[in-house]
């Protein structure tokens, strides 16, 4: 998902780096407020944690691998202003070390990659898990806001890859959405598998914040929250996935980019409609919607199969922890 | 050191950045006139005493990501110039990044993006992830080399929940060792 150098057009470069710069700044204001001097060790060595996860393969398919990205892990673990400062001082030392992804496109992968991860990730999970719910519903939450960060991430990165006019969007959308709809999958995967293993050993990291914080209202039903998740999902996509994507369009026009023609590219996205519904883009919202449902669903199966019944009182979890640490 | 290595690390990164906006603003459709730069940045390699091997080896891993992407490109009209004119560009850029990081370490960028007035605390929390990345991608490596040892023919299910697990416990890790971090750092005095 990181965008290297080239691609963007300067318009968008400049403008996603002012809007990550503010972003970042008011996360750092923030920590800032509201932590002592000390305590950016942790930010740091969680950056290095996130930046070292990432670098550990897993296997997908016959040959390929795929590798975590970590917002919605860093912002279920960290909270959402650090997780995005960990997340951003991990984008800016890939790019400054291993020249991965631009530095002139670096405001735009901050944005996709932190901004956008780490909110829509972090909002997934509080919505899903509020301050005392049970280990199940911790891991199915984070899995789930793991492939939601990552799907968001790629549709923001479609969205510039097009106003820069790299690309047309009924080709970029169906590309990027259906590769990074898959990289979701391991991502909440490997995610629920994480946050699964440190809250059997050290359940007090995944605390939540003080009471008043956003989400720390348990909502009343996991699955009310979960189909209204996917519903709003679904209903963002709806725009972008209609063939003629007006009000992007019309933007592009006025902002005096070239005009984004809108030819019947459709084939690709037909694929994800369904047959009975005559209009596309309702058929298209309503494969998301169920598409998103069927993965809300595989994560409360992931989390179930994963949380154990409580550990033997016998078993004390911190020797577990403080080996070699 | 070759005098491109001792050059100020802000300069060098400004004058990357000039680089890629001018080849930012310059139309994709007829862009492919900037190659005229390709053998500015490879004689400027030359002189910073690079191995040739390792740059063009680096860069040519870079460019499948680049074809594919400057491929998205070709479903427009004249969208071969377009695909062309992109993919020339973005190979470009990666080459100077690739000159900047090669001849730049991490510190010194770090001091120059200080003096650009970036927040007190995303430098810390670069100057701790470029300390600390190291150390725990080797713990990592060794953890996963101990898991292999012990399961010798594991299926990819048990794989997977090996990895999560490893992971796991890597970020109890961190959090134990941030704790000392930061005890020490108080204990010096530091911040």
């Amino acid at each position: 998902m990181h965008i290297p150098d080239g691609f963007l057009s300067a318009r968008v470069a400049l403008g996603y780096a002012a809007v990550s710069a503010v972003g970042v700044g008011a996360a750092c204001f923030r920590l800032r407020a509201q932590r002592d001097r000390g305590a950016s060790a942790l930010l740091g060595v969680s950056a290095a944690f996130v930046f070292a996860a990432q670098m550990v393969n897993f296997p997908v398919a016959a040959g390929t691998s795929g590798h975590l990205l970590g917002s919605a892990l860093a912002s279920a673990l960290l909270g959402l202003p650090a997780a995005l400062v960990v997340m951003t001082a991990v984008v800016i030392v890939q790019c400054l070390v291993l020249a991965d992804g631009g530095v002139f496109a670096l405001g735009a992968n901050v944005f996709n990659i932190g901004l956008v991860g780490c909110v829509v990730g972090f909002c997934c999970y509080r919505l899903l898990c509020g301050s005392n719910a049970s280990a199940t519903r911790r891991v199915a939450a984070v899995g789930f806001a793991g492939w939601c960060a990552t799907v968001a991430g790629a549709l923001s990165c479609a969205g510039q890859l097009s106003l820069s006019g790299a690309a047309r969007l009924p080709v970029l959308l169906p590309a990027m959405l259906g590769v990074h709809a898959l990289i979701g999958v391991g991502e909440a995967v490997i995610s629920a598998l994480i946050v699964a293993s440190v809250l059997r050993f050290r359940p007090e990291l995944l605390e939540n914040p003080a009471p008043g914080a956003f989400g720390a209202r348990p909502r009343s039903s996991t699955v009310y929250a979960g189909l209204g998740l996917s519903l709003a999902i679904a209903l963002l996509l709806a725009p972008f996935a209609d063939g003629a994507p007006d009000g992007l369009s019309r933007v592009t026009q006025s902002l005096g980019l070239r005009s984004i023609a809108a030819l019947p590219v459709l084939a690709p996205l037909s694929q994800y409609g369904i047959p009975a519904v005559v209009s596309g883009a309702l058929a298209t919202v309503l494969a998301g919607c169920f598409g998103t449902l069927l993965l809300f669903g595989a994560c409360w199966l992931l989390a179930v199969a994963l949380v154990r019944p409580a550990p033997r009182a016998s078993e004390p979890p911190q020797v577990v922890a403080e080996t070699s640490g | 050191m070759s005098c491109i290595h001792r050059a100020p690390a802000g300069l060098k990164l400004g004058l990357s950045l000039t680089f890629m906006l001018g080849l930012a603003v310059l139309p994709a459709r007829d862009s492919l006139w900037a190659l005229v730069a390709l053998p500015v940045l490879l004689s400027l390699a030359m002189l910073a005493r690079l191995s040739p091997r390792a740059v063009l080896g680096r860069w040519a891993l870079g460019m499948p990501l680049l074809l594919g992407a400057a491929s998205l490109a070709l479903f427009q009209t004249h969208g071969g110039w377009l695909a062309l004119g992109l993919f020339a560009k973005s190979a470009l850029c990666l080459l100077s990044l690739q000159l900047l990081v090669s001849t730049t370490p991490i510190t010194e960028l770090l001091r120059a993006l200080r003096r650009m007035h970036l927040p007190q605390l995303l430098c810390e929390t670069i100057a701790l992830l470029a300390r600390y990345s190291s150390l725990l991608s080797d713990e990592a490596r060794r953890m996963r080399r101990a898991r292999a040892g012990r399961t010798l023919t594991a299926s990819r299910l048990q794989a997977w929940w090996a990895l999560g697990n490893s992971l796991g416990l890597l970020f109890i890790r961190t959090v134990s060792r941030a704790e000392r971090v930061q005890v020490a750092m108080r204990s010096r005095g530091g911040v």
